[in-house]
C-alpha cells in the first residue's frame, strides 16, 4: 500500500532559549501514507511542523527528502521541493480572491514585457484555480471572490485544496479540521484520502482524535519533545491513544526500522 | 472517490447579492457622488465662481502636490503600516536638490524657462534619490531593528526635518526653474484647469496604480497587509516586500518634493510640513483601511480631490464666511466621517 520512504527526519532537536521543544525526534513518511502527529499542548508538534516545513531550522539532526539530505533555510525552499504546509488558522489572505490565494507565491504572469514587469494573468489563474480545486474534490463558488466572503468551512477547503493542488511529494496539515462542523470535517478527511491516493505523503496534525483514528495509517505520539510511540493506527483505540498522549500508558521507545 | 458533487456543502449560492452590495459599497461611487454634491454646493455658496477654470486649476494644483504623497501612503497603509515621514521627505528632498544646484553648481533663480529644464530634471532625480534613501532607512528600521512602522517613520520624520533645516539654514534655496511647468494649459482661448506638473503626477499615479492592481508587486502588497503569516507561508519574502513598499513610498514622496520645488522655485525646509496628515486623510477618505489589505488607487485619487475641493470651496464661500483657520478642523471632521462611514458599511455587510 504505502510506497518508498519519501520524507524523513532523523534525531532533530530544537531549543528556544532554555526550553527544549524537540529532543531527538525521528520520523519517517512513505509515499501514499497518512501519518497522524498527536500530542498534548507543548509536546512539540508545532515545532516539528515548523522544522518539517522549513519555517524553523533545527539545532541538530537531519532531514531527508527522497533519500537525499536537505536543508530548509526558508519555507520557500521546502515549497520548491514539493513539501506543502497548511498552517493552523493562517493559511489564507482574506482580502485576496480565491484564485489569488491559490496562486500566491506562484503567480502566472502575462507573456512578454508585461510579464517581465510582473503583470499578472488573472483570467488564467482564475480558471486554473477553479480546475485545481475541483480536481482535489472542492467546488468553490467563484474563484474571483474575496476569501473574506466565504464561510469558515469554505475557507478551510480552499486552504487545503491549495496545499493539495500544489504538493508534489509531501503535505503537512496542521489542525485542518479545527472549527469545522462534522460534515465539513468529513469532507476535509476525504480530501486527505484523495491526496493519499495521488501518492502524496500526508502528515496530519490534530487534537480531534477520532479524525486521526479515522484517516491515518500510522500514528506518531509526541510528549515533551520526544516521540514516545510510533505505530500503525490499527494498534490504537481512543482510550489507548489518549493514554499514550497523556503518559498514563507507559511506552517503549520508538518502534520501527 | 470523492468528486466535486460530494463536496457540495462547501459550495454557496450565486454571489449576485454580494455583488450588488459590493457595488453600493464601492468607495469610488460614493466619492463621485460626494464630489458632485460638494461642487454644486460650493457653486451656489460662492455665488457662481467655484466652477471656474482658475479656481479648479488651483484645486488641481493642490491635488497634484498631494496625490503622490497620498499614493505613497496608500501602498504603506495597504501593508498595514503607516509612513509618517512622507511630509518631511518632501522638505528634505527639495532642500538637498536645491542645495546641490544652488550651492554646488552655483545656478540661481535667474535661470528660467527652457534653459532651466535640465536643472529641473536633475532636481527631480536628486529628489527621487533622497526619497528612495529615506524609504530604505525606514525599511531597515522596520526589518532589521523590528521597530513598528509608526515609530520607525516618526524617527525618520524628525531626522529628515532636522537635516533639512541644517542644510538650508532655515532659508529657502532659490534656484533655476521653468515656471511654465506649473501654468495652466491653454488651447487657443480656452484654458484647461491642468498644468504640465499636474499632468505628470496624473501619469505617475496611473502607472503606479496599474502596478498596484495588476502586478505581482501589488498583489504581495495586499497579501502582506491581509495576512503576513500566509504571505510568508507562501514562500514570499516579507522583508523584501517591506523594502520595496517603503522605498516606493519614499521615492514618490521625493517626487512630491520635486513638485514642491517647481511650485516654489526653491527648496524649502518647511515645504512638506504637515503634509503627511493630509496624505493619511486622503487615504482614509479614499476608502483604505489602516488595518491593511484594503484600498484602491481610484478611491485615493478621488479622496484627495474631495479634500481639496472642500478646502478651496470653503475659502470661496460668500454666502457664509469661513475662516481659513477652520480648514484643519474641517479636515479632521472629514477623516472622522470617512472612518465612521467605513465602519458602518462594514457592519451593514455582515
Amino acid at each position: 500500500m504505502a510506497g518508498e520512504v519519501i520524507y524523513e527526519v532523523k534525531n532533530v532537536s530544537k531549543r528556544y532559549g532554555s526550553v527544549v521543544a524537540l529532543d531527538g525526534a525521528s520520523l519517517k513518511l512513505h509515499a501514499g501514507e497518512v501519518v497522524g502527529l498527536v500530542g498534548d499542548n507543548g509536546a512539540g508538534k508545532s515545532t516539528l511542523v515548523k522544522v518539517l516545513s522549513g519555517a524553523h531550522q533545527p539545532d541538530g539532526g537531519q532531514i531527508f527528502l527522497d533519500g537525499q539530505e536537505v536543508v530548509w533555510d526558508s519555507p520557500r525552499k521546502a515549497l520548491e521541493h514539493g513539501v506543502e504546509t497548511l498552517y493552523q488558522d493562517s493559511g489564507l489572505a482574506p482580502h485576496l480572491t480565491v484564485s489569488q490565494n491559490v496562486f500566491l507565491g506562484r503567480e502566472i504572469v502575462q507573456k512578454g514585457f508585461l510579464g517581465w514587469l510582473g503583470f499578472l494573468n488573472s483570467k488564467r489563474m482564475e480558471r486554473e484555480a477553479h480546475q485545481d480545486l475541483e480536481e482535489v474534490g472542492i467546488a468553490v463558488p467563484a474563484s474571483n471572490r474575496a476569501v473574506s466572503q466565504l464561510s469558515g468551512g469554505q475557507r478551510q477547503a480552499v486552504a487545503i485544496g491549495r496545499a493539495v493542488a500544489w504538493a508534489q511529494k509531501v503535505i503537512i496539515l496542521d489542525e485542518p479540521t479545527n472549527h469545522l462542523g462534522a460534515r465539513q470535517a468529513g469532507e476535509v478527511l476525504n480530501i486527505i484520502r484523495n491526496a493519499k491516493a495521488k501518492g502524496l505523503g500526508v502528515i496530519f496534525i490534530s487534537h480531534t482524535l477520532p479524525h486521526v483514528l479515522e484517516v491515518t495509517d500510522r500514528i506518531v505520539v509526541l510528549r515533551l519533545g520526544r516521540i514516545v510511540r510510533d505505530a500503525p493506527t490499527s494498534e490504537f483505540n481512543g482510550d489507548t491513544l489518549i493514554g499514550t498522549i497523556t503518559g498514563t500508558i507507559q511506552t517503549i521507545k520508538v518502534e520501527g526500522d | 472517490m470523492t468528486d466535486s458533487k460530494q463536496a457540495s456543502s462547501l459550495v454557496e449560492k450565486s454571489p449576485l447579492k454580494a455583488r450588488i452590495s459590493n457595488l453600493l459599497g464601492n468607495q469610488s461611487v460614493v466619492l463621485v457622488i460626494t464630489l458632485v454634491v460638494l461642487a454644486a454646493f460650493f457653486q451656489w455658496g460662492s455665488g457662481g465662481i467655484f466652477l471656474q477654470t482658475d479656481l479648479l486649476g488651483t484645486v488641481m494644483d493642490q491635488w497634484g502636490s498631494y496625490i503622490l504623497l497620498a499614493v505613497a501612503q496608500l501602498f504603506v497603509v495597504i501593508t498595514g503600516g503607516i509612513d509618517l515621514s512622507v511630509g518631511s521627505t518632501v522638505s528634505l528632498s527639495s532642500v538637498v536638490a536645491g542645495w546641490f544646484v544652488v550651492e554646488q553648481l552655483k545656478v540661481g533663480p535667474e535661470v528660467t524657462g527652457q534653459a532651466a529644464l535640465p536643472y529641473v530634471l536633475l532636481i527631480a532625480v536628486i529628489c527621487l534619490a533622497v526619497g528612495l534613501f529615506v524609504g530604505l532607512v525606514n525599511s531597515f528600521l522596520i526589518n532589521q531593528l523590528k521597530i513598528v512602522p509608526f515609530i520607525a517613520t516618526l524617527a525618520t520624520m524628525g531626522a529628515s526635518n532636522g537635516i533639512a533645516v541644517m542644510i538650508s539654514v532655515g532659508q529657502p534655496l532659490q534656484g533655476p526653474n521653468d515656471w511654465d511647468l506649473g501654468t495652466l494649459w491653454a488651447i487657443g482661448d480656452f484654458t484647461l484647469p491642468i498644468s504640465t506638473m499636474v499632468f505628470i503626477t496624473l501619469v505617475i499615479t496611473t502607472v503606479v496604480g496599474l502596478f498596484l492592481h495588476k502586478s505581482r508587486f501589488g498583489l504581495y502588497t495586499y497579501s502582506l497587509g491581509s495576512n503576513p503569516f500566509a504571505t510568508r507561508g507562501a514562500g514570499i519574502s516579507v522583508e523584501r516586500q517591506v523594502i520595496k513598499v517603503y522605498m516606493l513610498s519614499g521615492g514618490l514622496a521625493g517626487l512630491a518634493g520635486a513638485y514642491s520645488y517647481v511650485r516654489l522655485g526653491a527648496g524649502s525646509n518647511t515645504s512638506g510640513m504637515g503634509m503627511e496628515l493630509y496624505a493619511i486623510a486622503a487615504v482614509v477618505i479614499g476608502g483604505a483601511s489602516l488595518m491593511g489589505g484594503v484600498g484602491r488607487i481610484v478611491g485615493i485619487a478621488l479622496g484627495t480631490l474631495v479634500l481639496f475641493v472642500v478646502q478651496s470651496g470653503l475659502l470661496t464661500m460668500t454666502v457664509v464666511q469661513v475662516s481659513p483657520d477652520l480648514k484643519q478642523v474641517i479636515v479632521a471632521i472629514l477623516i472622522a466621517a470617512a472612518v465612521a462611514v467605513q465602519t458602518l458599511r462594514k457592519s451593514n455587510r455582515k
